[in-house]
């Protein structure tokens, strides 16, 4: 049960945006329940060493974050697909936003197609990429 | 007349664009913009027929092609077969030098994009084996870029006397018409559109 | 390169050259999708009737081999991920026990300045127990300077 319905959803529509939370104790959280524990993902230091500026999201939970915004705006959907490419490094304890926009219907899957991004502070595309999604 | 100088489609790898959706989407959000070119990398879409497109939406839809050089991606515009049996579009180590005179032989243009960023613009490549010649035109806005790699552009073309365009390199939908350029003459064609590259009258334009 | 990307496509594409069991457990779907900030229930809520494992989940496996064993060497620093998509198709619920086979769905060369760029798409097709597909995962991976 979706709370959103196909033909209520326009082309264009943006999704609400939202603030994310990728605190190192949040990301050191998710790194634990991945089992993905490299240093350049949990302490600035290493990540430093390994000449980042600092420790960086990994890349499945900036996908994460993108199908949490699609869930938000419509509770029950189902995503299909997501695909996405990591343009440049998200940052440990930087303020990003995830948004999303409706960018094609189609009538006879009853699918909508969106544009995800992660953008930083200065509004600079970190991650792009588009999911398929039924309502 | 502002065109959007650099898109990508589906056609392009790591496009995810439909070029239907990116009509949709200009008109939709009322984007200031009349047209926009296809640059898909490394090759020449040849077959796609955006007539029909074009009569629906109102929208003027040019193909050119992004190639790959020892100093970094490259916009062609005016393509035709001549230019494709000069050298290879699939290849990512052709000369500057020489795309910039075959391309130019054969009655195109040619404008190396995003030279602010690292390894795939002109910038760090001029700096560390200096400037190529017959280089007249650059991108000096292009939608992707971060940091200050547009600053960095738009440095060079003052510094080298070249003329600046804008284009959004977009891969999905909303990310097309962020930035053009804005043309004092009227363009219907690709034709016009190498035609009005080379005489000037031509500012590279962006939106918040 | 002495080996070409067709030659590569010929000899490895689409050939299971991994599979590893693997095992959904409840914590660390629930975990993975509270760090990612999931409102949803059907992925957040323990006792939730619908309850499964977030979209993208099965993205954060890796097989016991990222290539198949005999494939040639190259500097594994050269390796850049260009991207990954998940296809969900079924859900994958607290506890199962997923079969994840590795094949390389796709292979491509451009020649670059500093020799070949190598094109790679790894998938990982993961089924659970009664055997029905769950998700597919594409990444997607470039090698600079291609192989040695």
């Amino acid at each position: 049960m979706t709370s959103r319905s196909y033909q209520e959803v326009e082309f264009g529509e943006d999704l609400p945006e939202v603030e994310v939370d990728v605190s190192l104790s949040n990301v050191t959280r998710f790194c634990h329940a991945t089992g993905m524990l490299a240093g350049r993902f949990m302490n600035h230091e290493e990540a430093r060493e390994e000449g980042l500026p600092q420790a960086i999201v990994p890349g499945i939970m900036s996908q994460g974050l993108l199908v949490s915004l699609v869930h938000r705006w419509a509770p029950g959907c189902g995503i299909r697909k997501i695909d996405t490419v990591f343009r440049a490094p998200v940052l440990v304890d930087s303020a990003p936003r995830c948004c999303g926009v409706v960018t094609d219907k189609d009538d006879d899957s009853r699918t909508v197609e969106l544009d995800l991004t992660i953008v930083n502070e200065q509004g600079e595309t970190r991650v792009l990429g588009t999911a398929t999604v039924v309502l | 007349m502002i065109l959007d100088l650099h898109n990508h489609s589906i056609k392009s790898d790591d496009g995810r664009a439909k070029v239907e959706n990116y009509c949709q989407w200009i008109r939709k959000r009322g984007l200031p913009i009349d047209g926009f070119v296809l640059t898909e990398h490394r090759q020449f879409d040849a077959e796609s027929d955006y007539r029909g497109l074009e009569d629906r939406t109102g929208l003027l839809i040019l193909k050119g092609s992004e190639v790959e050089t020892d100093y970094g991606h490259v916009l062609v515009f005016g393509v035709n077969s001549d230019m494709l049996a000069a050298f290879d579009f699939g290849r990512v180590d052709l000369s500057l030098e020489r795309v910039l005179r075959e391309v130019s032989r054969c009655g195109g243009v040619a404008v190396p994009c995003h030279p602010g960023r690292p390894r795939v613009g002109m910038c760090a490549h001029v700096e560390q084996r200096g400037a190529v010649e017959g280089v007249e035109i650059v991108e000096t806005l292009n939608g992707g870029s971060r940091g200050r790699e547009n600053q960095v552009a738009a440095s060079l073309a003052e510094r080298m006397g070249y003329r600046g365009v804008g284009g959004s390199d977009a891969h999905i939908v909303s990310h097309i018409g962020r930035c053009a350029t804005r043309f004092e003459r009227e363009i219907a064609s690709i034709e016009d559109l190498v035609g009005a590259l080379r005489a000037g009258g031509y500012e590279a334009v962006q939106w918040e | 390169m002495g080996i070409t990307a067709e030659e590569l496509k010929s000899r490895y594409g689409g050939m299971v050259f991994d599979s590893v069991q693997v095992e959904a457990t409840l914590e660390s779907m629930l975990e993975f999708a509270r760090a990612c900030g999931e409102t949803d229930p059907r992925y957040t809520d323990a006792g939730h009737p619908d309850l499964q494992a977030p979209v993208n989940f099965a993205a954060k496996y890796h097989g016991a081999r990222m290539l198949p064993d005999d494939f040639p060497e190259f500097d594994r620093r050269m390796m850049i991920d260009a991207g990954k998509a998940v296809e969900w198709i079924a859900p994958i619920r607290p506890g199962d026990e997923l079969t994840a086979n590795s094949h390389l769905h796709d292979i491509y060369e451009k020649t670059g300045r500093s020799g070949s760029m190598l094109f790679l798409v790894h998938r990982m097709e993961f089924s659970n127990a009664r055997g029905e597909l769950t998700s597919r995962v594409d990444w997607r991976l470039i090698i600079r300077g291609g192989l040695a």
